[in-house]
């Protein structure tokens, strides 16, 4: 390896044929389904409530209270690895070469959201706002920048305060790019003006406050590995990803489930699995996500059917998903050898899967409660999710 | 009475067997020892018999019965402590002990009597809420002993024992074995302790390439190899010569 240009090609090959042979199974499979329906709904959700949005609508407040928040987050993307505190260290003064190079993915790699969020607000700032097409134009120009500007503050921010307090530059930076945009908005030049010159100046203190830094190469490579780490746990939940071990919490509070399950040999199984789903963060997780976000489906989305297919799909998803995660794994457990039925486990995870989509089903019920449309449509919500639930279970092969 | 019967097995990974018509039995009661160089087929064997490893030729009985006719009562003669510690790290001590006593069917009341004493036994008392992630290498392999006796089965199958647990865990570990063996248990211990397993073992396999080189007892294995005053340890040594000198023959 020549000079670190070579290095960070030869990583940014390997971890592009790493991330598409997870993305692949990611795509491949159900996902693809849940996010057609998810998409789909909240976008007609979405068309139809701008067709009688009020004209007071604070349109500019929202668009630029999201797109800060979207941009606020830009950690780097450097693929650093565990050895490089040792290895690189004495091409301390050759390292920008190759920090050049990772900067420039990060960009390209993140700027994506960043336009995709820009363009769904689009038709917010159009039919709304009365934002008009040049001004369109402009703006996404300027989304381009900010996002540029929020990336580079980050890691200038990271290298020199050796990545402490990020959430306190994250938040400087929010407030920066909130106002900003809300000035733009609103043509209030002069204001907005000042802003940019406050963000320059923010800027250009990061990068010489850098300077006087030696390059923290351990904070990186955390952040890199935390970054692989998440991904491989989202993959996890799709296929079987090697050495993946879920973080546990005791969750005390939750202990009065587990008296649900009486003693003796047939509940073996049901004991344990409990337990993991409750206890694995990932899979605990997963499930309070999915719940939270049917939740706010049912009390935000003023279409019953609408309602309905976005519910049922986070549905299905929940299920999916946690049966893959409860019933694959190829490692070695002791309860292999157990002496019984060696169908037990699907059995319980069947059952424990009934029971999590009841409660599911019941915080919907609650949403619909919430919302205050009880039309029998809205009804239907709830039962959607529990029968779409039993239907993923009985259906699904694993 | 013969507990464990290994008739001809020949098995392995691949369609390359590891294990050559592999011969032995285990009478009730008996302490037998499994010993062999890294590699010799010892972890191979004790896979076959837990059921995680199927033979291509031979069967495998225990209690008389294999695990394709009776897998509930085969799987219910023996328990297992693996090499390597295999825990939930989602249960505590206690519940990996509950899971146990609920999936081998034990009553509540057999249950209770015998964790207490397992607990005191392995000075486990104070760790009963503890997640295994918190354990040392011993704890660990404490959990797993302590699963295994509480079960009682007809076979006890243990894996390098030694490793990893502190004196006072050996010592008890050995107290148990002899306790249970004096119940009529029986245990087929796999080890490169040589000098324990002479102490203990009521019969040695001695295991080389897959094949049985020798078995019996410690004065059956000096007649065979013709060193009448030899430790397991000089057997052992002169075993892995042989295989040398036919190499080089």
């Amino acid at each position: 390896m020549n000079n670190l240009r070579d290095v960070w090609n030869k990583r940014f090959v390997f971890y592009i044929n790493e991330l598409q042979k997870y993305l692949k199974y990611i795509f491949s499979g159900h996902i693809a389904i849940v996010l057609v329906f998810v998409i789909g709904a909240a976008g007609y959700a979405y068309s139809e409530w701008l067709k009688t949005a009020p004209t007071n609508f604070p349109a500019f407040l929202l668009v630029a209270f999201i797109l800060s928040l979207v941009f606020m987050i830009s950690p780097p993307v450097t693929l650093m690895k565990q050895a490089d505190s040792v290895y690189f260290l004495p091409l301390e003064t050759k390292l920008n070469d190759y920090l050049k190079l990772a900067l420039r993915w990060t960009y390209f790699s993140s700027v994506f959201i960043a336009i995709a969020s820009f363009i769904v607000s689009i038709p917010l700032l159009t039919k709304v706002g009365g934002v008009s097409k040049n001004e369109v134009f402009v703006l996404f120009i300027l989304v381009l920048i900010i996002k540029s500007w929020s990336m580079l503050v980050e890691f200038n921010y990271r290298c020199a305060s050796n990545g402490k307090y990020v959430w306190v530059d994250r938040f400087v930076r929010f407030l920066l790019m909130f106002s900003a945009l809300y000035f733009i908005l609103n043509a209030n030049f002069i204001v907005a003006l000042g802003i940019v010159i406050i963000c320059v100046i923010y800027l250009v203190a990061w990068q010489k406050k850098k300077k006087e830094m030696s390059f923290p190469f351990d904070h990186f490579i955390e952040v890199e590995q935390s970054r692989m780490m998440r991904f491989y746990r989202f993959a996890n939940y799709f296929t079987d990803v090697p050495h993946i071990r879920g973080k546990i919490k005791r969750r005390k509070w939750l202990n009065s489930f587990y008296k649900i399950v009486p003693n003796g040999q047939k509940n073996a199984q049901l004991y344990l699995v409990m337990r993991t789903l409750i206890r694995t963060d990932d899979y605990f997780y997963l499930w309070v996500r999915l719940t939270f976000l049917s939740v706010l489906g049912t009390v935000f989305i003023p279409f019953p059917i609408v309602a309905i297919v976005f519910s049922s799909a986070l549905a299905f998803a929940t299920v999916i998903q946690l049966k893959h995660a409860l019933l694959s794994g190829h490692e070695f457990r002791m309860d292999l050898l157990f002496p019984i039925n060696p169908d037990a486990r699907k059995a319980a995870v069947n059952k424990l899967l009934r029971m999590i989509q009841l409660v599911q089903a019941i915080f919907v019920l609650l949403g619909v409660l919430i919302q205050g449309n009880y039309s029998l449509l809205m009804l239907l919500v709830p039962i959607a999710v529990y029968v779409i639930s039993e239907l993923t279970v009985r259906m699904s092969k694993k | 009475m013969t507990v464990l019967e290994v008739n001809n097995v020949t098995g392995g990974y691949t369609r390359k067997p590891v294990l050559h018509n592999l011969n032995f039995s285990i009478g009730k009661g008996e302490l037998v020892g499994l010993i062999g160089l890294n590699g010799a087929g010892k972890s191979t064997t004790i896979k076959h018999i837990i059921g995680t490893m199927n033979a291509a030729e031979g069967d495998i009985r225990l209690n008389g019965k294999t695990m394709i006719e009776d897998p509930a009562l085969y799987r219910s003669s023996f328990s297992y402590i693996p090499e390597t510690p295999v825990l939930y790290d989602e249960l505590t001590l206690n519940e990996h002990l509950q899971l146990t006593a609920m999936a081998y069917n034990l009553d509540q009341s057999v249950f209770e009597a015998r964790k207490d004493s397992l607990l005191k036994e392995f000075r486990m008392e104070k760790r009963l809420n503890w997640f295994p992630t918190h354990f040392s290498k011993g704890m660990r392999q404490k959990v797993m002993i302590m699963c295994a006796f509480l079960v009682s089965p007809s076979l006890y199958i243990i894996d390098e024992p030694f490793v990893g647990l502190d004196p006072l865990g050996i010592q008890s570990l050995l107290d148990q074995m002899q306790a249970r063996k004096e119940d009529g248990a029986s245990v087929l211990m796999s080890t490169h302790i040589l000098s324990t397993a002479e102490r203990y073992c009521d019969r040695i396999l001695l295991l080389h390439n897959g094949k049985i080189r020798a078995q019996g007892t410690m004065d059956d294995l000096r007649a065979v190899f013709k060193m009448p005053h030899a430790t397991l340890d000089d057997l052992y040594i002169e075993m892995t010569k042989e295989q040398q000198d036919e190499q080089l023959a």
